[in-house]
């Protein structure tokens, strides 16, 4: 039986200009759910939420099968998402101090490595440090307490090529006893391909599609086809049509291939759309 | 670790089932000798940029079928195999890729006749030195 770490409930939040939800999701044990969808589309103010930075104003938040009462649950969640600047004055050895003391988990020797393996100054103040750095020093204090749900805001997000690898190399050493999860929000694909196993695209507040990665492979396909039809157009199924060479983009191969021969269109060649061309389609259309 | 494992993406064949075909003829093959450590689910869904649920699928299959085995704590090896599984597991990966080529020229708009020819002479290229 799989165990919902995260459960989110009819989660709601207006604001002036933009309304949030209401959400529904869950992270399972063993799972990773990447957050997709463009700027401003509420991955941020999900994040805050979550953490109850941000007060609901309708909804449940379910953590490690419990409702969130208290700041007890936060001992076992580890967010990374740029909160740290009321204390950008001090250095990263000073910010350590004051973090640590709130864990009764802290792993000062995990902290050690981590600091060496990603060449941080704990010396320096944080608010001298570079964009990339604050992300990879945001990323050390979220796994240093032992953490069983991650919550990551893009934590890569101008972080260098070898530190991105071995940031990704962590995550999955994180996750390998299956007993941890994760909700990443990313705009990266090659994340979302190495890392997630199900993602959440949204729009405006919403929640767009919700689906095991896997499905995408299996129903996301273009193929190349003898001619092109109006009604092949025009179906809900069909994303995307050119006439030369006809092909066709379908969210759903299963349904199309089916259509294709009651119209007695032949099929040339069928290929699996990359994670990167799935992504843009979700997120644009 | 990683193992010379590859998802094609113009096979309709479900990904779980690639998987497991191909670490079992790495197997046979004995390019994975028994107690030989394998990827963990998590590293492996990474590397081919599936899902966990479609790694564990695979590997549930072939631990329930011999290939391998997974020692709590310490991971996932490969298994010895007896020789009638053996044997049976090579015909079957030499059948399937005969039959992926038969219907490459089936694609094609091959005949039978045109398609035992060119499997004839490729037999007879392929044993010429030992006839």
């Amino acid at each position: 039986m799989q165990t919902s770490i995260l459960k989110v409930k009819g989660l709601k939040k207006s604001f002036k200009r933009f309304q949030l939800g209401p959400f529904n999701f869950t992270v399972e044990q063993g799972i990773v759910v990447g957050l997709v969808g463009a700027n401003g589309s509420g991955k941020s103010t999900l994040f805050r939420l979550l953490m109850n930075i941000m007060k609901e104003d309708a909804g449940e938040i379910h953590v490690f099968g419990e409702k969130r009462t208290g700041d007890e649950w936060k001992q076992k969640v580890g967010f990374a998402g740029e909160m740290l600047g009321a204390y950008d004055f001090l250095t990263i050895h000073e910010i350590k101090n004051l973090i640590s003391y709130w864990y009764s988990t802290w792993n000062e020797e995990q902290f050690e490595n981590m600091i060496k393996r990603y060449r941080i100054d704990t010396d320096e103040k944080y608010e001298k440090c570079s964009k990339g750095t604050k992300k990879k020093v945001d990323f050390i204090f979220t796994l240093c307490h032992n953490p069983s749900l991650l919550l990551l805001d893009e934590p890569t997000a101008g972080v260098d090529i070898v530190s991105q690898r071995k940031m990704k190399e962590d995550l999955i050493q994180f996750m390998d006893d299956g007993e941890k999860s994760i909700l990443l929000a990313t705009h990266t694909a090659e994340e979302i391909n190495q890392l997630c196993d199900e993602i959440i695209v949204l729009d405006s507040g919403q929640i767009r599609h919700s689906f095991n990665k896997d499905e995408i492979y299996e129903n996301f396909g273009r193929l190349w086809i003898s001619h092109v039809t109006d009604t092949m157009k025009n179906h809900p199924n069909v994303i995307y049509c050119e006439q030369n060479p006809p092909q066709i983009i379908t969210n759903h191969l299963e349904t199309i291939e089916n259509i294709l021969k009651k119209e007695q269109i032949t099929i040339n060649q069928v290929q699996r759309l990359l994670m990167e061309e799935v992504l843009e389609y979700l997120i644009e259309y | 670790m990683k193992i010379p494992i590859h998802i094609a993406d113009e096979s309709r064949e479900p990904i779980y089932h690639q998987i497991e075909t191909q670490i079992k003829t790495l197997i046979v093959g004995g390019k994975l000798a028994p107690g030989t450590p394998l990827p963990s689910i998590r590293s492996l869904a990474s590397d081919l940029g599936c899902s966990v649920i479609t790694t564990r699928r695979a590997y549930q299959n072939l631990e329930a079928t011999g290939y391998i085995k997974t020692i709590q704590g310490k991971g996932t090896f490969a298994r010895e195999v007896e020789n009638t599984k053996m044997e049976e597991t090579k015909q079957r990966a030499v059948y399937d890729a005969f039959e992926k080529s038969v219907e490459l020229g089936i694609q094609f708009g091959l005949l039978e006749d045109e398609l035992n020819e060119i499997f004839s002479s490729v037999l007879k290229e392929n044993f010429k030195n030992e006839g």
